[in-house]
């Protein structure tokens, strides 16, 4: 925790400049654009949610926290603020993929994304695409993939926000953020940090949460410049992370993980007539330590660069038919203790297509495949299909292709790694209809999805493990999402979302329930509006999850509420202060066998908009 | 009739957890020394995230009693129970990542005592005549020179000495009043034997790499060793050695192939027993010539021979139950199949 000091000071710092920087606000929504555009162009048979400013600030302690009250994702968290991996449509924690700006983040070590090391407030959009998404994102977009997006804009904008939290277990946080535009300059500053003792009660048990502290910083930089005939952007983050593992009901916390990641992306876009083309290139750098005992100087270690160039061309034709082509190709040169020194080649090739053929009706066909990288690549495909039935009622429909790489620790583990692996592959059809009566909107979408090949590590002889080809799965559920917002007279407004999900994700040999898939999940948060005043209340519901692959033992369900309230301060409208009181009825409940989550406790915050 | 009787015994033991759960105020009614005779596995559990427990099987095979310490105690284990050793009427279970040492009768598994402290990633249990018990210990498994045996007065359950080893102190047989620690390495490999007398470390031997496991024949220790595995990148072949208890002194080695990494030997009568490649090996103690005859196919998480049966477990995907599997080494034919509990890692009996 050494460098706490130095980055608590530099948020400080960057708060204060940036409270003194431009004044003159302007309110009205600019143009905004992504930089990942096929996002949208391509994916209009999918389900695609987006979580906005007011949805994110209500859980923004860390990603986890964010999509696990806002979204069928369930997460298994290893205690607050530890390791957290997703299961999305009850696939395994490699099989979501996270995408930062378009890109593939998930670490070459483990195929996963740990969602607890990623800052939730550093982003414009956040967005949800359920379903298989391998052609565009490539590996590990089976179940869906997370979009974390910044976006750009060369209308007027002056706009500084800062932010300050404190809360229970001696809980600080930090963010400040600016976006200027002048001329034809886009630039957004941010910094964003959270550290916390973390050292709750385990209600009921008369034991502490020991060895759980965390500290997370962020910085980010996005920068766009309008060209004559197109723009040049530039993203940047750089997040550091630096966590002691707690321990369980019956076991002590020792170990201890720091992790640093990098990410940059140049692109320049370019626009002549009809025709699109993006240059861009791209550098993510990740490293972690991980010390079995953080009191002493050992520790494991993997660092691993990945450089990324990419040519993508898009022409619109009558206006109907859009079509996108991309090159992308990838070098990994990583090196780990546990790994050694290896390196990874992948030249990828994607069309995708899309055809409107009505204001009313739009299909797509997409491709990918890959070489170079040394695995038997399949083609990648998906389609998928939107019917504006009514006003009221739309269907729409997908099916895909989608698969996984082995990851670095799959292939080049000392002591099991296995070299022959081959990706696992799935395939999926999901059908969705979104359904409008007046301010009541509801999503209801069914899916199935099949895996083969799916790599587990098995024990092979004595004590030797290798991960090998082997399991098959099934999943299917269903998943509803129900808003509805209402305005009571002029002064207040009422607003209500909820999810519910049904998942059965079945391992074909055992024919049991996949471990740590809960069948049910649901959430709901009531908001109420009036004038300055905002009130909500929060509530998850998380099913009964199994814990061995047998499904004899489980980790019980349960059921926890949060309120908050915030307020703009009459005489100064830009000040926003608030608190949120969470898991308020102080239920005992694990996320993961033997690790509580925190009882009580409160947030209060502080938020200034210039 | 044996089923019936045991649907019957698991409906009984399930009433009862329920009616124990929702009463704290009675105790638990048990039989006292209802695990008088019979077999003993301990299931090390999830890692990480659970607790370990221990299934006892009569003798009779009649009733098979999972999670018996939590039966009797009302409380859990902890987080992966490594082994068991005993020492009078008493079994002092190991429970390596809890870091502490479970004590409870052996015949009623009533809770005794427990040692905590003193103690840091402990693995095996060795208990001796006057008063002594060797726990040997880890410490950080990523440290090779922070591990040690630590000395237990069995009076007070406490320590009384720490001896400093070798990295990677793991299981123990004792012969003359002498302590012979396998130095199996921890996470990495090692290829020593400590000798260690009361509170001294006499003597180290240098045996094959990776001792697993030991046995003592006559005045002769025989030590199997799996040899380094491939990955290390300086992979050596398992061996199996001899040593003369009365000098310390190497007698044979017997070599395994290069590629061959044996583990889990046991002895019953004049035959040595040891598992490799999935399957079970079967050597005749008295002239040694390597391979043994594959008796048995299995991988079996750990195993002992007694009496004329093998006691093996599988431990299946370390993720779900395991069972034990009884064989008849007069035919090689499994004769019982038990479900136990999550990785049954130590087989042992009350008799």
């Amino acid at each position: 925790m050494k460098l706490k000091g130095y980055h608590i000071f530099f948020t400080i710092f960057l708060c204060t400049a940036s409270a003194f920087a431009q004044l003159d606000s302007i309110q009205q929504l600019p143009e905004v654009m992504l930089t990942d555009s096929k996002l949208v162009h391509f994916s209009k048979g999918f389900k695609l949610e987006k979580l906005g400013d007011s949805l994110i600030e209500r859980n923004a302690t860390s990603l986890t926290e964010t999509l696990r009250y806002n979204s069928n994702i369930y997460f298994k968290e290893n205690s607050f603020g530890m390791v957290s991996s997703p299961s999305f449509r009850g696939t395994n924690a490699a099989q979501t993929a996270v995408i930062w700006n378009g890109i593939n983040i998930n670490s070459v070590f483990t195929g996963q994304t740990d969602f607890n090391v990623i800052s939730p407030l550093n982003y414009e959009e956040i967005a949800i695409r359920s379903g298989g998404g391998g052609v565009q994102y490539g590996s590990g977009a089976v179940g869906g993939s997370i979009h974390l997006n910044n976006t750009y804009s060369f209308k007027k904008i002056h706009s500084t926000k800062v932010g300050l939290l404190y809360g229970s277990f001696a809980t600080l946080g930090g963010t400040a953020s600016t976006t200027q535009t002048w001329g034809d300059h886009y630039l957004n500053v941010g910094v964003d940090f959270i550290s916390s003792d973390n050292d709750y009660e385990y209600v009921g048990k008369n034991q502490k949460n020991t060895h759980g502290e965390f500290l997370r910083f962020s910085a980010k930089i996005n920068e766009a410049r309008k060209l004559k005939r197109g723009v040049a952007t530039w993203n940047s983050e750089y997040s550091y992370n630096n966590r002691n593992f707690s321990g369980s009901l019956n076991t002590v916390g020792k170990d201890g993980y720091n992790d640093i990641a990098t990410r940059n992306l140049w692109q320049i876009q370019q626009e002549m007539g009809v025709f699109k083309m993006k240059i861009s290139a791209a550098h993510l750098f990740e490293q972690f330590k991980y010390f079995p005992d953080s009191d002493k100087p050992l520790y494991d270690k993997g660092r691993a660069n990945t450089f990324i160039s990419g040519l993508q061309t898009e022409v619109l034709l009558s206006k109907k038919f859009r079509i996108n082509s991309k090159i992308e190709y990838t070098y990994v040169t990583a090196q780990g203790s546990n790994v050694g020194e290896n390196h990874r080649k992948t030249l990828a090739a994607v069309l995708l297509f899309n055809h409107k053929i009505s204001r009313d009706f739009s299909y797509g066909l997409n491709l990918r495949k890959e070489f170079l990288n040394g695995f038997d690549n399949p083609w990648l495909f998906s389609a998928d299909a939107k019917w504006d039935v009514s006003k009221s009622y739309s269907l729409r429909v997908n099916g895909s292709k989608n698969y996984r790489i082995p990851t670095f620790n799959d292939l080049y583990w000392y002591g099991g790694g296995n070299s022959n692996l081959q990706p696992e592959t799935s395939y999926q059809v999901e059908l969705g209809q979104e359904i409008t009566f007046g301010n009541l909107k509801t999503d209801i979408a069914a899916y199935y999805i099949s895996s083969e090949d799916l790599i587990k590590w098995v024990p092979i002889s004595g004590s030797v493990w290798e991960p090998i080809n082997i399991q098959e799965t099934r999943n299917y559920g269903i998943e509803a999402t129900l808003g509805y917002f209402i305005k009571l007279g002029p002064q207040h407004s009422l607003d209500f979302s909820a999810n519910y999900s049904y998942t059965k994700a079945e391992d074909l040999e055992k024919k049991k329930q996949l471990i740590y898939v809960p069948f049910q999940k649901a959430g709901g948060t009531v908001a109420y509006d009036f004038r300055k005043l905002s009130i909500y209340a929060q509530g998850l519901f998380n099913g009964e999850a199994y814990t061995t692959t047998d499904n004899s033992s489980s980790v019980a369900g349960y059921t926890v509420f949060n309120f908050g309230a915030s307020v703009a301060l009459p005489f100064e409208p830009n000040l926003t202060v608030g608190g949120r009181l969470k898991n308020a009825f102080n239920t005992y409940y694990e996320n993961v066998a033997y690790r509580p989550m925190p009882s009580r406790n409160i947030q209060i915050f502080l938020n200034l908009k210039i | 009739m044996k089923m019936m009787n045991k649907v019957f015994f698991l409906a009984i033991t399930a009433l009862f957890f329920v009616s124990c759960s929702n009463d704290d105020d009675s105790q638990p009614e048990y039989v006292p020394a209802a695990f008088e005779k019979g077999i003993l596995v301990t299931n090390e559990g999830p890692f990480g995230n659970g607790s370990g427990n221990i299934t006892f099987i009569s003798e009779d095979y009649s009733t098979v009693t999972q999670n018996i310490y939590r039966t009797v105690n009302g409380t859990e284990l902890g987080n992966i129970v490594q082994s068991m050793g005993f020492q009078d009427d008493n079994a002092y279970i190991v429970v390596n990542n809890s870091n502490k040492i479970m004590i409870a009768n052996r015949y009623s598994f009533e809770a005794v005592d427990s040692i905590k402290t003193g103690i840091n990633n402990p693995r095996y249990f060795m208990g001796t005549d006057g008063n002594r018990g060797y726990v040997t210990n880890w410490g950080d498994p990523n440290d090779n020179g922070d591990d040690f045996v630590a000395v237990v007065d069995l009076r007070n359950n406490t320590i009384a000495a720490t001896i400093p080893v070798a990295f990677g102190p793991e299981r123990m047989v004792t012969y003359n009043n002498k302590i012979y620690v396998a130095h199996q390495g921890g996470y990495g490999q090692n290829n020593l034997i400590s000798v260690i007398s009361g509170t001294n470390l006499e003597n180290t031997i240098t045996v094959g790499d990776v001792p697993n496991s030991m046995v003592v024949k006559g005045s002769s220790l025989f030590v199997l060793c799996g040899g380094n595995p491939s990955y290390t990148g300086n992979e050596t072949a398992g061996s199996l050695v001899e040593i003369d208890l009365a000098n310390g002194q190497v007698l044979n080695t017997y070599t395994f192939g290069t590629t061959e990494h044996p583990t889990n030997l046991t002895m019953d009568g004049n035959s040595f027993f040891y598992s490799l490649d999935g399957n079970v090996y079967k050597l005749n103690s008295s002239s040694i010539s390597l391979p043994g005859n594959d008796i048995i196919a299995g991988f079996f998480y750990t195993m002992v021979a007694k009496d004329g049966l093998l006691y093996a477990t599988d431990a299946d995907d370390f993720a779900s139950r395991g069972s034990l599997k009884i064989y008849d080494l007069s035919t090689n034919q499994q004769i019982q199949d038990f479900q136990v509990g999550i990785v049954p890692g130590g087989v042992y009996f009350n008799e």
